[in-house]
Formats: structure tokens, C-alpha cells, sequence
């Protein structure tokens, strides 16, 4: 399965700048390790070493949040992931 | 009716295309709510006040303190210790005479949100948390208002306009409450994403140009970037799931 990954300024400089690129999975936590294969640092940018997605991201599946048990979620072909930070204060 | 001196307050935005004097009526017979009188409330309620909005009802429980003073731009060293909704009242009359501002220093509860928002046309959100912003999303739907999500942490903001039953609600969108935190935000962020909300409620009631609706407005001042996240209704979102209108 084959998605669009769109990603926060702040994950940039692990993609040479892009803000798209291709992922692929089955899961978010899937492409999350593709991801990692092609720009090496990127994992431990986003989870713990538990493998949880830290609380500070939040993944968006075609506009809508993955939370909770954000990397299990099922992805497929497709479909547009979107990793903000996540943003609260007023 | 629109008076003299009303003419020459708002006579710079009265001759923007599309607004015109019934643009500024209708602005002068609207009764907005502004949930929160921090960093957004400060900035949202300054630019309601100026543009000559009828009625604002700013609802915050808080008192100044020290460290609210790099981003709540109502307030001065001399309000430390007071009401925020007392300064405000104060500050956003000296700005505007014309615009009645009503003050509820109040904490929204399950128990006391409708009530909050009676009689009102609009509701902005400017709260700290998400706890309390579901709650104002909740009445939103069930009563049918309009409502003006922003949001900020750091140099970021987000920000995007609800129409009950026509576009994604904020449960829709975000599932997740965390407990509040003490967050880092810098004053110009919420100067931004304020100004932002600020000027959807204006066009909303103008009647003037396209809403962030259904978009999500990603906002980064440091690397001064703004991206849109499309959004879509959740078929089966708690919240706004029965309304049938606008659902894919
Ligand atoms: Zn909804």
C-alpha cells in the first residue's frame, strides 16, 4: 500500500526539505518503518523506544486523527497521512 | 441604524468591496461569544471590538498574573492580581464605546455551557484545553452556532470554522483531550491564529469571501510556513453524527 505522508516543518531535515513523500504499510507504525528506511532518524523522532507515537504528534488519516493506538491503524492505498505536532494552548 | 460617528469609525472597512454599510449593521446586531480571555481571547475580543461587533460576551474565571503578560495583550503590569474579565471590559471599551461587552467570570462546565452561550450568534474558542473546548463544540452542534476553532503552542497555531451539520466538528477531527499543561507560546502566536479567527467571524457575518471550513489551518512561525489539512465529517462522530446535512 503506497501513501502520501505530509510532514510538519520540524520533520523536514529528515526528509531533505520535502514536505511529501511515499510511504509503505499496511498500518501507520508500517509506514512509519519505510519511512525510517529511507530517512534513517525519523522513528526516534516520532516514537518511543516502546514504539508508541509520542503524545506530542498526532497522525491524521485523510484529516482525521489517529488517536489512540495510532500505529495500528490500518492504512491503505491512497490515502493521505498527515503528522502535525499537536497543539493545545490558547 | 448606523450613526455618524459609527460612519467615520468604520468608514475604512465599510468601503472594502462587499462590506458597505449592512455589512457593518449586520456586525453591530451580532452577539459573539468569546470562550477564553488569554492569548487568543486577547487578541480575538481587541479586533471584534474595533470592527464594531454588536455584543461580546467574554467568559474567563482566571486573574492576571505576571506570566500571562508576554502574549495576553489586554492586560498591563497594573492588572496583575485583578479579574481578567474586569481589565478586559475596561481596556475593550476604551477601544470602542459603541460595543457592549458583557463579562462572565465563570469556569465552562457540562453543567453551565448552554446557559453560557444563550442568546448568542456565534461562539469563538479561545480556551487553553481541549477538556473544555469539546464542551463548547458540544453546544455549538446542539444548538446550531457557528464555531471558531484556534489554537497555539510555541511559535505554532492552528485554526479552522465549524458549521454544525455542514462541515467536520472539532470531535470529528481530534479525538484526544490531555490534561493541561503549562505549554511554551510565544505572544506573536496567538496573534496570528486571534487574527485569524477573528477575521473568519468577520467575514462569516459580513457575508464576504471563503471560510475555513473544513480545512484545517496549519500555521509555523519558524519556518513561517502555513500548510491546510482537508477535513472531512466523521460519519460517526459522537458529537455531530445526526445532523444529516453536508455528510458525504
Ligand atoms: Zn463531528
Amino acid at each position: 500500500m503506497s501513501v502520501k505522508v505530509r510532514l510538519h516543518p520540524c520533520l523536514r531535515n529528515f526528509s531533505d526539505g520535502r514536505q511529501e513523500v511515499e510511504a509503505v504499510g499496511q498500518t501507520i507504525g508500517e509506514c512509519i518503518d519505510d519511512l525510517e528506511s529511507k530517512f534513517p532518524g525519523i522513528r526516534q523522532q516520532l516514537c518511543d523506544d516502546g514504539c508508541k507515537l509520542l503524545t506530542k504528534y498526532d497522525i491524521h488519516i485523510n484529516g482525521r486523527s489517529s488517536y489512540p493506538e495510532e500505529l495500528a491503524k490500518l492504512v491503505k492505498a491512497g490515502d493521505e497521512l498527515t503528522i502535525l505536532t499537536f497543539v493545545a494552548e490558547g | 441604524m448606523t450613526t455618524g460617528e459609527e460612519l467615520r469609525r468604520y468608514e475604512r472597512q465599510m468601503i472594502i468591496e462587499g462590506f458597505g454599510r449592512e455589512g457593518q449593521e449586520r456586525l453591530k446586531q451580532t452577539r459573539v461569544v468569546v470562550a477564553g480571555a488569554g492569548g487568543l481571547g486577547s487578541v480575538v475580543s481587541i479586533y471584534l471590538t474595533v470592527a464594531g461587533v454588536g455584543k461580546i460576551r467574554l467568559i474567563d474565571h482566571d486573574r492576571v498574573e505576571l506570566g500571562n503578560l508576554n502574549r495576553q495583550i489586554l492586560y498591563g503590569n497594573r492588572d496583575i492580581g485583578r479579574r481578567k474579565v474586569d481589565s478586559a471590559k475596561e481596556k475593550l471599551e476604551s477601544l470602542n464605546p459603541e460595543v457592549k461587552v458583557e463579562i462572565v467570570s465563570e469556569a465552562i462546565l457540562e453543567d453551565n455551557a448552554f446557559e453560557l452561550v444563550d442568546d448568542c450568534d456565534l461562539i469563538v474558542d479561545a480556551m487553553d484545553n481541549f477538556t473544555t473546548r469539546y464542551i463548547l463544540n458540544k453546544v455549538a452542534i446542539n444548538r446550531d452556532i457557528p464555531f471558531f476553532h484556534g489554537a497555539v503552542r510555541g511559535f505554532e497555531g492552528r485554526a479552522t470554522t465549524i458549521i454544525p451539520g455542514q462541515t467536520a466538528c472539532l470531535k470529528c477531527l481530534y479525538t484526544r483531550a490531555p490534561q493541561p499543561e503549562p505549554a511554551p507560546v510565544v505572544g506573536v502566536a496567538p496573534a496570528v491564529i486571534g487574527s485569524i479567527q477573528a477575521t473568519e467571524v468577520v467575514k462569516y457575518i459580513v457575508g464576504i469571501g471563503d471560510l475555513l471550513t473544513n480545512r484545517l489551518l496549519i500555521y509555523d512561525g519558524l519556518s513561517l510556513e502555513f500548510m491546510e489539512m482537508k477535513l472531512k465529517r466523521r460519519p460517526d462522530c459522537e458529537e455531530c453524527q445526526h445532523l444529516t446535512e453536508g455528510r458525504e
